[in-house]
């Protein structure tokens, strides 16, 4: 009697037989509100034919808090706290797009010192809020590791926003016509210090995750998704870029002092979740490189242009006006009536709410556990989705 | 007199391995659950590391955010199937009272005890995470003592106050309205030393460094 | 393109359209009736190919009895705006949906269903996103009656 042992990979290998007793089952899957891959409470019901995905459907909504319906009661200033509490990883750029949209509508000058701290601050924001991006998605996909060395950088570049701003996370800084607080004199020494350290953590990530089989098998080739058909789903920021968009706000219209640096236009080339993830990594070089251009020369001069206490009354009419923010185009669309200090009608132009469907679209037809990469490498936040 | 040290033990064993559970819906789920869970702040100074992603195995709950009419009966659903016993902390104004989404918002729950009782709130928007570890122990001292162990549903009045007694809010709103009008820039330190209710910060202060 | 030859060239396309003022974007005003039509031609003209809609949202203006329907698009082979305006009526609020041309506007047109009340004709599945299916009202319009909700003291 012989026994045939059978190696893994083998066994991997065989083929299914057709009349095999294996069925599978078509069920469904709640994925949230709780669960420990829902960054927040998303829930996302996913229909499945044994392991494979058949379809996918988001349900926000366990974050709706009325915004925009609380908008219509404050004024610009007062609407400034709740674009925190929105994306809170990108808070400083969300205040920015409201104090962008509003200096337009209302024709306030800013200093070219303003600008340019506006956009150092915006892109310490983008690198911290890419650090934490980039240790969840480790830790979504089975690093801890990943988890430990996102967050160190996280509260390195915070203790430059906490000595500013005074502020962790809700940073409520970029105002119409100015900036909350002035920068201390020695923000800049600091920033330049951290500089070549930041740039030393992205090639660690590298080491750390990029290289690393496991992680490339599940990102690569996984969630497909073209440029053309992200265009069409509403796609901005690094999703849409990873499919070789190049779909950049800092670069097609420039605000701040984007226009006086130098920087690429970061995109990948067939759109999978490697692409997304690759695309976010060398935004983190391209935004050390606008800072070291910028933190040489901040020029001197007042921090704001206007009283904190001045009226702001829009003319009458719709005005929209959007930023770049780390996960896509962030907009403020406001309906003024010309006669109150209040908005007749806000709107925000969520860039985690318009990227979040893309799921419904690239997932059926993978597994479960790359359906985790999709989701993960799609870097939602909730509250944004929400509103 | 045995069993009474037998529960003290019991106590001390549960406060000093408080399981959180991975639930949190808005901002403070950044900093109460993952930035002091790194290495920065590393809740596992205070045995409380564990964070589950199931209730069943779960034993503290933290409300990290804003807590909406679709969610309340997930929370409370939540609540019901941790094992007992089990312990809240509120972080952060939304869930303490709604916080900024207070007034004219039409789904937000005002304040997280409204659906499942509450032991420790924590206030900030969002706290800081040694705020955070300072309701925690705050939560280990009641269980150690045994005062969390009640009926479910009480409330109670909040064991972390924001601010001093005597000082309302409202105070301090005037206070900063009428700086703001004369003002554009303001020294803090000189200013706060000059407010009338400086003097009872003051005090306040002293009486809890004294205790 | 610059927003006047842009605009001008729009105009060519559809003779019926009115321009928007007070807008900082170039805007057209359309029919309802006519929507369709005009979407078409802005997505698929090979000048304007508008791609992108960034953004759909309705206003509620309950003095002049109608909802303002606000389509912001942006075109990322040229890099132009436009904002797209159609008027509907307030008490039969319908318009014909955009989802065949821009997928991303089955849910923007969800979310303005949901939080305004407009309706939306051939919408494959027209749903509340944000707020639960027996929720009664439609928050974002200005009659909006709530006894939960508190007003801010003054």
């Amino acid at each position: 009697m012989t026994v045939h042992v059978r190696t893994l990979d083998e066994l991997l290998h065989a083929p299914l037989e057709a009349d095999s007793e294996l069925t599978t089952q078509e069920y469904l899957v709640n994925m949230g509100p709780q669960h420990p891959i829902a960054h927040g409470s998303l829930r996302v019901v996913v229909r499945l034919d044994g392991e494979t995905v058949k379809e996918v459907i988001p349900v926000p909504g366990y974050v709706h808090r009325g915004v925009e319906k609380m908008c219509e009661h404050l004024n610009y200033r007062q609407v400034i706290p709740y674009t925190d509490r929105l994306d809170y990883l990108s808070a400083i750029m969300n205040n920015w797009a409201v104090a962008k949209t509003v200096e337009t509508a209302a024709g306030i000058e800013t200093s070219d010192r303003i600008e340019v701290i506006r956009t150092i601050m915006a892109e310490l924001q983008r690198l911290q809020s890419h650090a934490l991006w980039w240790g969840v998605t480790g830790m979504d996909l089975g690093a801890y590791t990943a988890f430990l060395y996102g967050f160190r950088e996280r509260e390195i570049i915070g203790e430059i926003f906490e000595e500013t701003i005074g502020a962790r996370l809700t940073m409520n800084y970029i105002q119409p016509g100015g900036l909350m607080y002035d920068i201390k004199p020695d923000f800049a020494a600091k920033v330049k210090k951290l500089l070549p350290y930041l740039q030393d953590c992205v090639e660690q990530y590298e080491t750390l995750l990029s290289g690393n089989v496991i992680f490339q098998e599940r990102l690569r080739n996984v969630g497909i998704v073209d440029g053309a058909r992200a265009v069409a789903l509403g796609c901005t920021g690094p999703v849409v870029r990873a499919s070789g968009v190049p779909l950049d706000l800092r670069a097609t219209e420039p605000y701040g002092a984007y226009g006086k640096v130098q920087f690429n236009v970061v995109v990948g080339s067939i759109g999978d979740c490697w692409d997304r993830y690759y695309v976010r990594l060398e935004e983190m070089r391209e935004s050390i490189r606008i800072i070291q251009q910028l933190i040489d020369g901040i020029p001197e001069g007042p921090y704001s242009t206007i009283r904190y206490n001045v009226e702001l009354t829009l003319p009458e009419g719709i005005h929209y006006g959007q930023v770049e923010t780390a996960r896509g185009a962030f907009g403020v669309l406001i309906a003024s009536d010309g006669k109150q200090e209040i908005p007749y009608r806000l709107h925000f132009r969520s860039p985690n709410f318009n990227n979040l469907w893309v799921v419904t679209a690239i997932s059926p037809g993978w597994r479960i556990a790359d359906f985790i990469s999709i989701q993960s490498s799609l870097d939602l936040v909730i509250p944004d989705i929400d509103r | 007199m045995a069993i009474t040290r037998l529960d003290a033990a019991i106590n001390l064993a549960r406060s000093n391995s408080l399981w959180p559970l991975m639930f949190g819906t808005k901002c403070c789920a950044i900093e109460m659950l993952m930035a002091t869970g790194a290495a920065h702040h590393d809740l596992a100074r205070f045995g409380a590391e564990v964070a589950r992603a199931s209730v069943r195995q779960a034993d503290l709950m933290v409300i990290a955010g804003a807590i909406v009419k679709k969610m309340a009966p997930r929370m409370r659903l939540l609540y019901e199937q941790m094992a007992e016993p089990r312990y809240v902390i509120a972080t952060g104004s939304c869930a303490i009272s709604g916080g900024p989404f207070m007034y004219n918002s039409y789904t937000v729950v005002r304040g997280a005890d409204e659906v499942v009782p509450v032991d420790v709130y924590v206030p900030g928007c969002p706290p800081r995470p040694e705020a955070f570890f300072w309701g925690l122990l705050t939560l280990q001292r009641m269980i150690r003592e045994g005062e969390t162990i009640r009926e479910p549903g009480v409330r109670r009045k909040p064991v972390m106050a924001a601010l001093p007694e005597d000082v309302s809010l409202h105070e301090i709103r005037a206070e900063i309205r009428a700086a703001l009008a004369n003002e554009n820039v303001i020294d803090v330190t000189q200013a706060a030393n000059q407010k009338p209710w400086a003097r009872k910060v003051r005090e306040w202060i002293q009486r809890a460094s004294l205790r | 393109m610059d927003p006047e030859s842009l605009l001008a060239l729009v105009e060519t396309a559809h003779p019926t359209l009115r321009r928007r003022p007070l807008t900082d974007r170039p805007a057209v005003s359309v029919a309802p009736g006519e929507l369709l039509a005009v979407m078409t031609t802005l997505r698929d003209h090979a000048d304007l190919r508008f791609d992108l809609l960034i953004t759909h949202t309705a206003i509620d203006y309950p003095g002049e009895n109608r909802f303002e329907l606000i389509y912001l698009l942006y075109s990322t082979v040229h890099g132009h705006w436009l904002i797209v305006a159609a008027d509907v009526d307030r008490t039969r609020p319908v318009a014909p949906s955009v989802c065949g041309l821009w997928p991303i506007a089955e849910w923007q047109e969800r979310e303005a269903y949901d939080l305004m009340g407009v309706l939306y004709d051939n919408h494959p599945d027209l749903r509340r996103v944000f707020l639960e299916d027996d929720w009664v009202g439609f928050p974002l319009r200005k009659d909006y009656q709530d006894e939960y909700m508190l007003e801010l003291p003054k």
